[in-house]
């Protein structure tokens, strides 16, 4: 018996913990809401499914909806959908807690306090569109109106497009850090480069043998996870006779990484000096079963593999060993990465990597490059692609020389998103009118006068192209599955109202009394088409199709091979990476990594999201910094050790994880936490490591460089226990907590 | 047992549980006045069974579903209005349904069963064995509220599913049958 208790106290407590445990069932109370109206198809306690699209993250995946009494109860994904293919994220799967976000906006407000006071007003929705379209009447010049948008759904940008087109304003201008940081704008300016076309190349991974990935996180966060995972598995599974091999290039161990063969920690920066020595080995051995690389020479003209054999740290031999493993497949195919997208060396970069699929010849084969085919339909033509950084970065100049009146933001958030040496908060305060129309009060609402809630994707309507592409073209489409919960506004709507009231050729470029009339008539446009994979007698029942499957697409795979514009005659030069901090100062390289769950931060407001353990380092709820045990041990820290990061343009502090997965001479931390607002659970937890970058190194000046930056490492002295699934014991072993 | 603690038993240390479990008496004690002395909990509106059942409305008017679904339905705010924008309509009581009805409000009812989640219980089989409403939840047409009148554990289910025929035992008292 415990100490000190006696036989007497142990009844007494006995008889209390009795009696508690025998009121618990009484004090459960469950108030059971009754629809006011019913739904003519609705059984009480039966579910029905709904289809739809995943709008957390661009990739478009299709979801079906469980719903019972009118709420949605789960999310999966869309068996029928032929990106996922019935399979979804943990992100899409968290999606419920944007809808029942306690944290969500109920109505219109205006900043009665002034921009950045949090004190919000509710307002009426027709009072804020009458502000709205006085502030747009009163523009001295239309161009003086802006719209900067996160990746928005396709109908979305198709309203804006025409409705700023008719006002004579510029085009909207897309930018949020996910998309950055998978270098979706430059992997796009690369098939520009390479295939004379602005879009998103596929690269074929779940047909390939052997798969190259320099800094592409295919399993984690970069372009379309989902699918990627499927076609990983099918890769893994040895569907074409054998098991594929895939070699991961970075300087972090990611979660891909550690799904890969091999893991080849280069030096950040450093991935494209690896692919032009490779490409450069295969060529000059004529290594391969594709005949001569003679054609190719020109491109690997005046390379030397010994500097990349210095730049990188991978000996010459390795580097002969990696490039007959590449060159001795069947169905290769290398993956330039969002990770060099981070680099000012990044297009050069991505050019090599390309370089080596060109040289073996894998484009339009199996395992190897596609470009998507489009859809047969005139509306859906053109994907939906973020701008260039250097376009983010001349919105800021003219809001800072106050050549913006009107700044309309739509799904990003780019007062938390942006490293401070942009300045946009600064340039913000010079823009009269800001509307935001987040449905959560984030950092750039607190900066805007009118916040306009959006719907959360569960309760509105849209389409988006699946962009990159899945085997054949295909449009998710969006609709509700539920009634909004409270006074919030479809942003298309508000624009279509908005056009509607200011008339003349706004009014004729934007006709429809509502987006889903828009939509209905887009989805006519793919009508009676030969290779859609359903078809109704009438359009009405073509629209109604289209809702029941969750969007189009055709039925049997399409795609596109690529043809290489690019003179063959013009040699890839990759200059080493330039990085911001002297080494003596700083002698670590940074490594901003987007997290698996929060990515760029906007899942930081979601509880299952904060509380899903990182899958490497299984940390939660907070931010850490990934040391080298090497590393660790010549600081004197250990693992929750709080340390400083010092860049030359701001600093950090966290907890340390030490982690056996990554170079001695560089930390990695992830993004999406560090939030001032964005509601209780994503406010005042952990830091941002985004506000340590600095600026492209001179003379590369319109580049968004998230990985080129030095830091410095100062201990603390003080411990804060990370939240952690497991951790290592300092021999390798795994401890459960 | 120390010699401190054998020679005087001291009850201080336990002070801070008998705290905890007065204040967990007394939020007992709150809980419990929510519901009247035959355990019914307050609704938002003071119906009446009885009234109901006296006009020979059956069960399955307003609680329509047991036979096709899992539930038996709470009845939509609808449903209500439907009668009573005709039926007793100097009623206070109904005045105060009308007006959830008016302003598309539901009404908050409180239930009465609740099934704990990791309970897979559906009405449907149980009517389709030609079970009556009265069998599980009591002569609810003499009463006003509704309150429950069997505890519902698991002890009660299988008391009745190991009455069945013995062919349909093994499959009615299997735990996949309710925990699945």
């Amino acid at each position: 018996m415990a100490k000190g208790l006696t036989r007497r106290g142990f009844l007494k407590i006995a008889a209390g913990a009795g009696a508690a445990t025998g009121l618990s069932p009484t004090v459960r109370r469950v108030a059971l809401e009754p629809f006011v109206r019913p739904p003519e198809e609705e059984l009480p306690g039966r579910a029905t499914w709904f289809a739809s699209t995943c709008r957390q993250c661009p990739a478009g995946c299709g979801i079906i909806v469980r719903v019972i009494n009118g709420r949605p109860r789960k999310i999966e994904g869309n068996p029928a959908h032929p990106l996922n293919r019935g399979k979804l994220c943990a992100r899409g799967q968290a999606g419920l807690q944007a809808v029942y976000n306690p944290d969500r906006l109920k109505n219109a407000v205006r900043q009665s306090g002034g921009r950045g006071s949090r004190v919000f007003q509710p307002i009426q929705w027709e009072e804020a569109l009458v502000e709205l379209t006085t502030a747009i009447q009163g523009l001295q010049d239309p161009r003086r109106l802006a719209l900067l948008a996160g990746m928005p759904p396709d109908h979305l940008h198709a309203i804006w497009t025409r409705f700023l087109q008719a006002l004579g304003a510029p085009p909207p201008l897309i930018f949020d850090l996910h998309t950055a940081m998978e270098g979706r704008a430059e992997s796009a300016a690369l098939a520009e480069r390479w295939f004379g076309e602005v879009n998103l190349p596929i690269y074929d991974l779940a047909n390939a043998d052997v798969i190259f990935s320099f800094g592409a996180n295919f399993l984690e966060t970069w372009m379309s996870p989902v699918a990627q995972s499927v076609d990983y598995g099918q890769m893994r599974q040895g569907r074409l006779g054998g098991r594929g091999f895939l070699v991961q290039f970075e300087s972090r161990l990611s979660a891909t990484a550690a799904s890969a063969d091999e893991w080849i920690p280069v030096e950040p920066g450093t991935e494209g000096l690896v692919a032009l020595a490779l490409g450069r080995l295969i060529v000059e051995e004529n290594l391969g079963r594709v005949g001569r690389h003679r054609e190719h020479a020109h491109l690997y003209r005046n390379i030397n593999v010994s500097d990349a054999v210095e730049a990188s740290g991978i000996p010459a031999e390795e580097m002969m060993r990696l490039a007959r493993i590449f060159a001795d497949a069947e169905r290769q195919v290398a993956i330039p990465g969002g990770h060099l997208a981070g680099h000012t060396n990044g297009p050069q970069a991505m050019d090599a990597v390309m370089a080596l699929n060109v040289v073996m010849r894998r484009l339009g084969r199996e395992g190897g490059l596609f470009l998507p085919q489009p859809v047969p339909a005139k509306r859906f033509a053109k994907p939906v692609l973020p701008s260039r950084f250097a376009q983010v970065e001349r919105l800021i100049e003219r809001m800072q020389a106050g050549e913006v009146e009107v700044l309309l933001i739509h799904g990003t958030n780019p007062v938390y998103e942006l490293p401070a040496w942009v300045g946009f908060q600064e340039a913000l305060a010079q823009v009269p009118l800001v509307i935001s129309f987040s449905p959560f009060v984030d950092e750039t609402a607190v900066q805007a006068d009118l916040v306009l809630p959006d719907h959360t994707y569960l309760e509105g309507w849209g389409y988006q192209l699946v962009t990159p592409g899945a085997d054949r073209p295909v449009i998710s489409g969006q609709q509700p599955v539920m009634e909004p919960l409270y006074d919030t506004r479809a942003t298309g709507d508000v624009f279509l109202a908005l056009a509607a009231r200011l008339g003349g050729d706004a009014a004729q470029a934007l006709p429809w009394p509502d987006e889903v009339s828009f939509l209905e008539e887009s989805s006519a446009q793919l009508h009676d088409n030969s290779v859609s994979a359903y078809d109704a007698r009438t359009p009405a029942g073509f629209w109604s199709r289209w809702r029941q499957f969750g969007g189009w697409w055709s039925k049997r795979a399409i795609r596109r091979e690529p043809e290489v514009v690019r003179s063959s005659r013009t040699a890839i030069h990759v200059p080493l990476p330039l990085y911001r901090g002297a080494v003596e100062q700083y002698p670590f390289h940074l490594v901003p990594y987007p997290s698996i769950t929060l990515s760029d931060g906007r899942g930081a407001n979601q509880p299952w999201l904060q509380e899903t353990p990182d899958p490497m380092t299984t940390a939660r709820w907070n931010t850490w910094i990934e040391l080298n045990p090497e590393t660790a041990r010549d600081l004197g820290v250990d693992d929750n050790d709080l340390v400083k990061v010092i860049s030359p343009f701001g600093k950090l502090q966290a907890a340390v994880v030490v982690y056996p997965g990554i170079r001695p001479d560089t930390v990695a931390i992830p993004t999406g936490q560090g939030h001032q607002d964005y509601g209780r659970f994503a406010a005042g937890r952990g830091a941002k490591v985004i506000d340590l970058l600095g600026p492209a190194a001179a003379g590369e000046a319109g580049r968004f460089a998230f990985g080129a930056t030095r830091v410095r490492i100062e201990k603390v002295g003080a411990v804060r226990p990370l939240a952690r699934l497991e951790d290592l014991d300092g021999e390798g072993r795994e401890n459960i907590r | 047992m120390t010699e401190e603690s054998s020679a005087r038993p001291s009850y201080r240390r336990f002070w801070p549980l008998i705290i905890v479990g007065i204040v967990i008496l007394l939020a007992g004690a709150v809980v419990i006045r929510q519901r009247d002395a035959s355990g019914a909990p307050e609704q938002p509106i003071d119906f009446k069974h009885s009234i109901h059942a006296q006009a020979e409305v059956p069960c399955l008017f307003c609680h329509a579903s047991p036979m096709r679904s899992d539930v038996a339905g709470i009845p939509s705010v609808q449903r209500c209005a439907g009668c009573h924008q005709t039926i007793k309509t100097e009623s206070p009581e109904v005045q105060r349904v009308l007006g959830y009805w008016e302003r598309a409000e539901p009404i908050p009812w409180q239930a009465v069963n609740d099934m704990p989640d990791f309970v897979f219980f559906s009405h449907q089989p149980h009517l389709g064995a030609g079970i009556n409403c009265e069998t599980c939840h009591g002569e609810v047409a003499q009463m006003d509220a509704a309150r429950p009148v069997a505890n519902m554990d698991m002890g009660w289910c299988l008391s009745c599913h190991l009455q069945q025929p013995e062919e349909k035992v093994a499959r009615l008292t299997d735990c996949l049958a309710c925990h699945k």
